[in-house]
């Protein structure tokens, strides 16, 4: 904790074709926005001196996030909505602030507050029922868990407690629309296009092409209930 | 005029590939409104988008153009392998990044030439392009593919696949290019017509305007202009960078990139006369940028950009005569903020290391210096004024002042060369060694680093040594073997280049249009990246020298005659060839030659052929 300064919290978007970004070059990004932004950031103490921010949990490339969370530690006390508006004026539309609040500076950091990731995959392809696809994500979740291969590592997911609620899939032009909710952990956490992708593959569903967007990233309290951080 | 947007095919290939950031725009500074321009033109740079990005010609270019009314530019990178094959797996052509749309479709394509080894980059681009690689296979659709950076002190390798190349410096001669291009297509022009009148434009090479003076001979004659070309090209040359103001809200890219760094060029040129430097050679004279616009500059930069770091770049920044103020000034505004200033380059003093103790913040990472060769006799014959003491001076300086690394850069392979040179480098890293041991805590000795990093000697088009021969790839081997023995282990890290690589660009520096059959072959055989160490092949090369009927050795081993006529005489630098030849014999005479932004004029002729002058901002540099 610092005397005198304000930590700041920030939901902002990456979308679009900005989804293809790294988690790094988004934070890249976003704090040269900051900059550009003339906003009173705080300096980290140390040997390399640099702009004080912490980000939420990291999104993959070519995944998009339609409200992801950063914390920046100011030095003056600036007004949440100018800040955002100023960010905005100096942010490609793909990837700009969406609003802004204080929060208390020994809150529990983003990585550790935001354990809830909910998710929604785009499924290109002719003739995909719902159902069909629903059918084929409840056969995968009923077997309870799932073993995914990552770079020639095995690692077994227990889908009861990744996959905490249920899975919906709706009808979209020329496809349909999963949507999941992830409990996200350190531990490394279940791509849901991972989840999706076996599902379909072993139904023996075709689709041209998926794509992956983070609708929310949320907090669980300790009665289960989520809501989001700001 | 509607383009192909071919995002909606791109993206979905981005799954598949390395590193899609590359490929997106949508960059803060990258110019957006470029629908319904008249003219339309792209830049390229000929490799991936994080070695290109950097770039400050491209980014200049970008700038002036997109400032001229009814003309709107765009940027083009070449992809790297996995996406070159997909999309020609696809039929997709090579694209721009603002809008996506075919590069083929523009009215210019300029392409920045940046060393010897990117000409099989150069038709990779075009041909992924849907470009015929040669010129005189261009229609009159066909964009008008226009070259210029380093490499055109000696085009003639990579003529033929351009339509015209530019000789010198952009900031003028881009708006006269494209005013000559719009005015002959106004007029109905052909393109051959259109060449006709881009050759009257000073700096502008045509080479289809030009041919062998003698096409029966067995040696290469000389090249004359046909139909009407001027009968040399002189380099264009800006007079004063102060009419110029530097992009000071550039492309902030989103990958990490090579320079990654607001910079501002505050001096162009180097006078110190280094023989073997083309640079220092080809883009005299000497012209400062005053220290209230640079000091104005970084800062509006970095307000633009929000990059967290600013290099004040230039061939020799230690050199600019208000360098102490601008970085005084720089710090004093920049305490406090986490933003720091760098400098690409040191000179061999005191005054180097006090200037970077000046911007040090906090962390020292490490100082580089290039003593370039190992002996004094060797030094003086390359004309690097940089004493055994001036260098032990500078160490012993920079490791009183806390640091614990330093880098310095030396060459094999110069000209009068004896392997007592070679063991001379060994010898002076043992020394630097010591005297850095000497003044750092005792406790600290075990984290003295010295980088050794050894380049080989290739002889340029323009230079002084532009008639030496350059070593045999068997010599240079035999050379690093040397130096490896002569070298310390502990606490040295020892880097050198590629033999084989080295070798390669030595041809292509200095041979001539018969080059052209060979980077088209070896292109052809699968030659592209040869800059990547990890791509380039050598038996690909020799192959295609083989099959074209080509000696490199001729070419790059063999000593010019004094009078022999040499493939880049109908183009100039305004270094003339009387100080070239001088320059020589002192060389080889073993005597040195002063600098003339400090000294008196030593007679190169560039200030007195192009009309220019040395610019110092400060008066005199100290």
């Amino acid at each position: 904790m610092t005397a005198g300064e304000f930590r700041l919290r920030i939901c902002y978007r990456k979308t679009g074709r900005l989804r293809w970004l790294s988690h790094l070059e988004v934070a890249h990004a976003l704090e040269r926005a900051i900059r550009r932004a003339g906003l009173p950031f705080a300096v980290t103490h140390g040997f390399s001196p640099h702009l004080k921010a912490a980000f939420g949990p990291a999104l993959p490339v070519g995944t998009g996030g339609k409200n992801e969370y950063l914390d920046v530690w100011l030095r003056e006390y600036t007004d949440a909505a100018r800040v955002v508006g100023l960010l905005r004026g100096v942010s490609p539309e793909d990837l700009s602030a969406k609003a802004a609040c204080y929060v208390a500076d020994n809150a529990p950091s983003l990585t550790a507050a935001l354990t809830i990731g909910v998710y929604e995959i785009e499924l290109d392809g002719k003739e995909l029922g719902p159902e069909v696809v629903h059918a084929a994500l409840a056969q995968v979740l009923s077997v309870g868990e799932l073993a995914v291969v990552n770079k020639g590592k095995q690692k077994v997911f227990d889908l009861t407690r990744c996959v905490p609620k249920d899975v919906r899939v709706s009808d979209r032009e020329g496809g349909a629309v999963v949507e999941v909710a992830i409990r996200m952990g350190p531990e490394g956490s279940l791509r849901p296009e991972t989840l999706v992708s076996a599902a379909i593959e072993k139904a023996g569903i075709e689709i041209s092409a998926l794509r992956t967007t983070r609708l929310d990233t949320l907090v669980e309290d300790d009665e289960g209930v989520w809501s989001r951080p700001l | 005029m509607t383009r192909a947007d071919l995002w909606p095919r791109i993206e979905p290939l981005l799954a598949r590939i390395e590193r899609p950031a590359r490929y997106l725009n949508r960059e803060w500074g990258s110019r957006h409104d470029v629908d319904d321009a008249e003219y339309r033109a792209v830049l390229l740079y000929p490799d991936t988008y994080e070695i290109g990005q950097a770039n400050q010609a491209i980014g200049i270019l970008y700038e002036i153009l997109n400032g001229i009314e009814g003309v709107c530019a765009e940027r083009a990178y070449l992809p790297w392998v996995d996406l070159i094959d997909l999309m020609r797996s696809n039929e997709l052509p090579l694209f721009s990044l603002e809008s996506c749309s075919p590069v083929s479709g523009f009215d210019l394509l300029g392409i920045t030439v940046p060393h010897e080894l990117s000409y099989t980059n150069v038709l990779e681009a075009i041909d992924l392009a849907g470009v015929p690689v040669r010129a005189a296979d261009r229609a009159e659709r066909d964009p008008l593919v226009i070259g210029g950076g380093p490499c055109v002190y000696n085009p003639e390798p990579f003529a033929s696949f351009f339509d015209a190349i530019l000789i010198g410096e952009g900031e003028d001669a881009v708006c006269d290019i494209v005013a000559a291009h719009r005015e002959a297509k106004a007029a109905g022009g052909s393109r051959r017509e259109v060449l006709r009148r881009l050759a009257q434009v000073p700096g502008v090479y045509v080479p289809a305007l030009y041919g062998p003076a003698d096409a029966r001979a067995a040696d290469f004659a000389g090249t004359i202009p046909l139909d009407g070309a001027p009968p040399r090209i002189v380099k264009r040359v800006v007079r004063d960078l102060n009419d110029h103001e530097p992009p000071t809200c550039p492309v902030v890219p989103f990958m990490d990139v090579v320079h990654d760094r607001y910079s501002v060029e505050v001096l162009r040129g180097c006078t110190r006369g280094c023989r073997f430097c083309q640079a220092g050679m080809v883009y005299r004279p000497v012209r400062e940028r005053g220290a209230d616009r640079v000091v104005r500059d970084v800062l509006a930069g970095l307000r633009c950009t929000g990059y967290d770091e600013a290099s004040l770049t230039s061939l020799s920044t230690a050199d600019h005569s208000q360098l102490e103020e601008i970085l005084r000034r720089l710090q004093r505004r920049l305490s406090g903020t986490g933003i720091s200033v760098s400098l690409p380059s040191l000179r061999v003093d005191a005054f180097s290391v006090e200037m970077a103790r000046l911007i040090a913040t906090g962390k020292k990472t490490g100082l580089t210096f290039a003593p370039e060769a190992g002996t004094q006799r060797l030094r003086d014959v390359i004309n690097k004024n940089v004493t055994e003491a001036d260098l032990l001076a500078t160490v012993e300086h920079a490791f009183a002042a806390g640091w614990r690394r330093v880098k310095l850069y030396f060459m094999i392979g110069l000209p009068t060369e004896t392997d007592e040179d070679i063991k001379g480098i060994g010898e002076l890293v043992r020394v630097v060694l010591d005297t850095a041991r000497a003044v750092t805590p005792a406790a600290q000795r075990g984290s003295i680093r010295i980088g050794v990093s050894v380049s080989t000697f290739v002889p340029k088009a323009g230079t002084p040594f532009q008639w030496e021969p350059q070593s045999t790839i068997e010599e240079v081997r035999r050379k690093q073997a040397l130096l490896r023995e002569a070298m310390p282990r502990k606490g040295v890290d020892l880097h050198w280049h590629d033999a084989d690589v080295s070798f390669v660009e030595g041809v292509m520096a200095r041979g001539g249009r018969e080059l052209a059959d060979v980077v088209e072959v070896a292109w052809r055989s699968g030659a592209r990246f040869d800059a990547w160490t990890e791509r380039f092949s050598l038996d690909l090369w020799l192959d295609a020298f083989r099959r074209c009927g080509v000696s490199p050795e001729q070419i790059a081993t063999t000593e010019r005659e004094a009078e022999e006529p040499l493939p880049w005489d109908h183009l100039t630098s305004g270094v003339s060839r009387g100080y070239l030849v001088r320059e020589r014999e002192r060389a080889h005479a073993g005597k040195t030659t002063g600098d003339c932004s400090f000294e008196g004029c030593t007679g190169c002729d560039v200030c007195g052929d192009l009309g220019v002058d040395v610019v110092l901002a400060g008066g005199a540099r100290r």
